[in-house]
């Protein structure tokens, strides 16, 4: 349930994913707006995401609903500032990256890699797809959040830079 | 530009160079196929041209032939550069090609504005390292990392982007550089783990690399695969994976130097 808690901490998650998709999309050089709307968009996805998790969806999914609501949000701000949809969509996407699951994995392959018992390797192989799979499922959620609006309105975000 | 062609209708050749340079400029800044292929379409239209081009990751080519005569037709390979994203120039380019067809640019106009575009400056190298260390620190903070891990993630993200900096511009192969890139970084991460530095020194080493992660490329990827470009998608991918593969392998050696299997 949303308590003041709750609000709390969406807003310190909020505000390190702004700086965390700011410090991303400066590497891919965009204009000066662009960054601010990634940093709001960014903020704005992952506060949901966690604010999902926290209500007791799965990450994967409720990665699936942030990236769709980036995704919708970029086009609106593609329109009102006239430059492509993916500029900002894509640093704010970056937050959510699953790094933390990816690590785990390789963390299990070799872990497997180095033991000999048999039983423990059993609990390794295990993580090892429990964190692979998340990773791989988190990432096609991502990307298929984020482009839906891409596949379902095509003449609108190809003409966002339009002028006239 | 040769003064000669000013004031003319410019040829076919002029042209297909033009759209060439532009896909290719396009390619090397991070644009999706499906961008590429709509930019450089409606460009060749205002001229009065058709084409069709194939997008590669190492060429593009391109068939343009003209509408009112068919049998003037040119076709043109180019290879392109290798890739330095650059968002700025794929917002630019896209709105100089709608300027185009809406307002009938000419050849010259297109071809200054052009250049105009790719010659202008990126943002202070400093200034992308400050930032981007900021970012992965508070990438850790994300991942729940405690303050000496989110210290250690900024330390090792300035260290290692540093050196990926300094690579880039002595152009070193992508993937010795972006395993180099994830073994500085994580082995100065792991360095919590040795001196036992806070409660979550397995956040900080697990948020170190992750400054690294090609993630324009593995979204564009998936999009490229999503409109039907599977080819390019796939090849795009495949470069990614394998970017992926070497900051596991830089993650793994200073895990195996520092010891830390045993954990």
């Amino acid at each position: 349930m949303i308590t003041t808690e709750m609000i709390r901490l969406m807003l310190i998650d909020g505000l390190l994913a702004a700086i965390a998709a700011i410090g991303f999309a400066v590497i891919s050089n965009p204009s000066r707006k662009a960054i601010f709307v990634s940093a709001f968009l960014a903020a704005i996805g992952h506060a949901l995401r966690f604010f999902l998790i926290k209500s007791g969806l799965e990450i994967s999914l409720a990665t699936f609903v942030a990236a769709s609501c980036i995704g919708l949000l970029s086009i609106l701000f593609a329109r009102l500032i006239h430059c492509p949809a993916e500029v900002f969509s894509f640093p704010s996407l970056l937050p959510m990256i699953p790094g933390l699951f990816a690590y785990r994995t390789i963390l299990s392959l070799i872990k497997f890699m180095q033991s000999a018992d048999p039983i423990k390797n059993q609990g390794f192989m295990m993580d090892f797809f429990h964190n692979g799979l998340t990773t791989v499922f988190i990432l096609f959620a991502l990307v298929v959040g984020v482009s839906l609006p891409v596949l379902l309105f095509p003449k609108l975000s190809f003409s966002v830079t339009r002028k006239y | 530009m040769n003064p000669d062609f000013t004031d003319k209708v410019p040829t076919i050749e002029q042209i297909a160079d033009l759209l060439t340079d532009i896909s290719c400029e396009l390619m090397s800044a991070g644009a999706h196929t499906m961008r590429i292929i709509q930019n450089v379409s409606r460009m060749a239209e205002t001229f009065g041209y058709k084409i069709d081009v194939s997008v590669f990751q190492l060429s593009i080519m391109m068939t343009i032939t003209s509408k009112e005569d068919p049998t003037k037709r040119l076709t043109v390979i180019k290879k392109t550069r290798h890739l330095v994203l650059n968002f700025t120039i794929v917002s630019d380019l896209s709105a100089l090609s709608w300027d185009t067809y809406d307002q009938q640019l000419g050849y010259d106009e297109i071809k200054k504005r052009f250049h105009e575009i790719i010659s202008q400056k990126r943002m202070s190298r400093w200034l992308v390292l400050f930032l981007v260390a900021c970012a992965n620190a508070s990438f850790c903070a994300l991942f729940k990392g405690d303050f000496q891990a989110i210290g250690l993630v900024f330390i090792a993200t300035l260290a290692g982007f540093f050196v990926r900096q300094e690579m880039v511009k002595r152009h070193i192969n992508h993937l010795v550089m972006f395993t180099t890139c994830a073994f500085v970084a994580s082995l100065l991460a792991g360095l919590g783990y040795v001196l036992h530095w806070g409660n979550t020194p397995e956040i900080a080493l697990a948020s170190s690399v992750l400054y690294l992660i090609p993630g324009v490329p593995l979204i564009n990827s998936i999009l490229d695969i999503i409109e039907g470009h599977i080819l390019t998608g796939i090849a795009r991918l495949v470069n990614a994976t394998s970017l992926i593969v070497c900051i596991a392998i830089g993650l793994f050696t200073s895990m195996l130097i520092l010891g830390l299997e045993k954990l």
